[in-house]
């Protein structure tokens, strides 16, 4: 009786030896050059250009003559305020800086839950553009393009409007916030923003979190930036729900390594985000933070 | 027969024209409040239905100018400016031949018009979808992209004056039409007043009301509670969804002018072929998921297009704010179908869409499973319309009569 209690209680204190070492190993496969750079403030242009600042500045992303897509979070009829959609004047201060730095074009198509006349309207991102060379539309059948996704465990293929195809610079700019069936919506959520109403309810019906992460593995933006100004926590996608004030934009050039920070601000375990796990585990980036170099500025 | 190209043709052309433009819907939104126009302009229409309905907004004004002017000018209105008359006209000349058959007809229309003022003085107006102002909107509001067969069946009526038209020459305008009908009344009774007036009146001029024409008000006004008695259980029974703030007697007070089902941006709206009886053919219904799903194909909480178009007050012109109270229908979840119930696995789109916050979710095995919150939901079909289920897992089912709910939208 006692030994067999002493051999359990060798292999179970053994294996727990191992364990962390096994996470090692496996962490050591995903990239350890991720950086995070978090900034806090009350402006969003100001904290917009101390975080690019951080990454290297505009010219690292933005070429000129180069043709940029811009993906904010412009689902919802709803006011900047509720939350739902990513701030305008985030979206107005990127699309700023992209046209001086001499962006050919501005392309930020955005497959609405509402109907887009009223939603662009709403959300103060149709506001917020007038007058900038920046196009947002909601595509047509005809924008998208199909396209592969080779490391896709469940997800093989989407449809991807062909201004996000061909594009230099791919910019995600997501909110960050409450979600009903994923628990939060990130940048590698916001996704489903660009790919046709059936492709989502596909995505849906099949398994969520493995299918945003698999189109994550196909999807490859230069540049992830999360509006956490303020964040939903109840009552998302949609809202209005109750608010927190972060006052934060999270910058990154790895989605995953953003994302796992700004499930923090929820206070949760970036792992407990199943998208993000999956996302890690597929080598996409890396979510776990304490491999990820995070960078905290005040703008 | 005097000759096709004058003035008074031209300015007939520019007229229908005009309305038929508006009535296609294709002018800026800007525009849209103008379709009322039309069918507003007849007192059949318009005062008719605000009669029936007890309650006269500005509308119904619009009906006052075809009342009056017959006093005075007679039918000047058929002959210059109508246009389903004008196109009818045109019709019945292709057939010279059948020039002399119209006379044969009995004055169907004038019995028409005391009918619908009978029927409309009960609360409940019969036929007044035989209005020509009327059809004539019907048939090209019709025309909408894309193009559905089932909004088509406005245009029956139009196509029906133009068919007979061409058989018997004239005899829509001069026998048939209920608002013709109307002004040759109100016309021959003018002449009798300025007759009875004038010195040199060769005989007392009878002023009386004819015993007939009041036996067949009076027929109007039974007939109206008849139908209303007799409808009953097939409008109780009826599992539609009417457009939000439709009135109870919608059956009666809807004109079939089609412009509710070409002003709906979500193509929701589609005339009735059939569910609602025969007094319901071509009412407007709303059909979800009804054509492709990359378009949004719910009822909007922001919009209230129908009621700004609707000449009758069938459809009651609600304030936003109110029209977001109206419960339209009832979602119900079909545990079998659905994601969550049946295979344990998290969707709850239903929630994520729902701009009322009506889904409330019950855990399942750990699994968010959808149910609906009557006193919260409004039947707006965002739930249907996004299901990602197949088939889909929650629909909205009628609920009659509409309810205005307690529960503030959040």
């Amino acid at each position: 009786m006692q030994s067999i209690r002493r051999r359990r209680f060798l292999k179970v204190s053994l294996s727990a030896a191992a364990l962390p070492a096994a996470a090692g190993a496996q962490d050591a496969a995903a990239p350890k050059t991720s950086k995070v750079v978090v900034v806090h403030g009350k402006n969003i242009a100001k904290m917009l250009e101390a975080g690019i600042a951080k990454l290297g500045g505009w010219g690292a992303f933005i070429k000129p003559g180069a043709k940029v897509a811009l993906k904010p979070n412009v689902a919802w009829n709803s006011t900047p305020e509720q939350g739902g959609n990513t701030h305008p004047d985030l979206v107005k201060a990127c699309v700023l800086a992209a046209q001086s730095k001499g962006a050919s074009s501005i392309a930020i198509p955005e497959n609405t839950c509402h109907p887009e006349k009223a939603t662009f309207k709403a959300s103060g991102v149709e506001a917020a553009l007038k007058g900038t060379k920046a196009r947002l539309y909601r595509p047509a059948k005809e924008d998208y393009r199909p396209v592969d996704i080779p490391k896709g465990k469940i997800t093989k293929s989407a449809h991807v409007p062909a201004d996000i195809l061909d594009c230099d610079c791919l910019i995600n700019m997501p909110v960050a916030k409450h979600h009903a069936a994923t628990t939060l919506t990130l940048s590698m959520k916001n996704w489903m923003g660009a790919v046709p109403n059936a492709d989502r309810q596909g995505w849906h019906r099949n398994g969520l979190p493995q299918c945003i992460a698999d189109f994550a593995t196909f999807i490859k933006p230069k540049l992830t930036i999360i509006d956490a100004t303020r964040i939903l926590l109840t009552k998302g996608p949609q809202g209005p729900g109750d608010l927190d004030h972060p006052d934060e934009i999270i910058l990154s050039t790895d989605p995953v390594a953003a994302d796992a920070y700004a499930a923090t601000l929820f206070k949760k375990k970036p792992f407990d985000i199943e998208y993000i796990r999956l996302a890690h585990e597929m080598g996409v980036g890396c979510g776990d933070l304490s491999h990820v170099q995070i960078e905290r500025v005040e703008a | 027969m005097s000759a096709l190209f004058n003035r008074r043709n031209l300015l007939r052309l520019v007229v229908a024209a005009a309305f038929a433009v508006l009535a296609l819907g294709v002018l800026p939104d800007a525009w849209s409040p103008w379709r009322v126009l039309l069918p507003s302009l007849s007192p059949l229409l318009s005062l008719g239905g605000a009669l029936a309905a007890r309650a006269a907004g500005p509308l119904a004004l619009l009906g006052l100018p075809l009342l009056v002017l017959p006093l005075f000018k007679g039918r000047f209105f058929c002959w210059r400016l109508c246009p389903m008359g004008f196109l009818a006209e045109l019709v019945g000349r292709l057939n010279p031949r059948g020039a002399g058959r119209v006379k044969r007809v009995p004055h169907v229309g004038k019995g028409l018009a005391l009918v619908i003022a009978g029927s409309a003085a009960a609360g409940y107006p019969l036929l007044i979808w035989t209005d020509p102002l009327c059809i004539f909107n019907g048939f090209f509001a019709a025309w909408k992209l894309p193009f559905a067969w089932a909004a088509s069946a406005t245009t029956v009526g139009f196509v029906s004056i133009l068919a007979l038209s061409l058989f018997v020459p004239n005899v829509w305008c001069h026998r048939l039409c209920p608002l013709g009908g109307l002004q040759e009344s109100l016309a021959q009774f003018a002449d009798r007043l300025r007759a009875r007036r004038s010195a040199s009146a060769p005989a007392p001029v009878n002023l009386r009301v004819g015993r007939r024409p009041f036996l067949v008000f009076l027929g109007g006004v039974a007939a109206a509670g008849l139908d209303r008695a007799l409808g009953r259980r097939v409008r109780a029974a009826a599992p539609v969804i009417r457009p939000p703030g439709a009135a109870p007697a919608f059956n009666a007070l809807c004109a079939r002018c089609g412009n509710c089902v070409n002003a709906c941006p979500y193509g929701l709206i589609v005339p009735d072929l059939g569910v609602t009886g025969i007094e319901g053919l071509f009412t407007p219904v709303l059909k979800f998921r009804s054509r492709n799903a990359e378009q949004e194909q719910f009822c909007f909480q922001d919009c209230n297009a129908c009621a700004r178009v609707c000449p009758t007050g069938a459809i009651r012109r609600l304030p936003i704010e109110e029209k977001r109270q109206i419960a339209i229908g009832l979602a119900r979840v079909d545990k079998k179908a659905c994601i969550a119930w049946e295979k344990g696995e998290y969707c709850v789109v239903c929630q994520e869409f729902c701009p009322y916050q009506a889904i409330a979710v019950v855990e399942q095995k750990g699994v968010k499973c959808p149910i609906v919150d009557a006193s919260k939901c409004r039947g707006c079909g965002a739930c249907e319309s996004q299901c990602p289920a197949q088939p889909i897992a929650i629909v909205v089912e009628s609920r009659v009569p509409q309810v205005r709910l307690q529960a503030p939208p959040p």
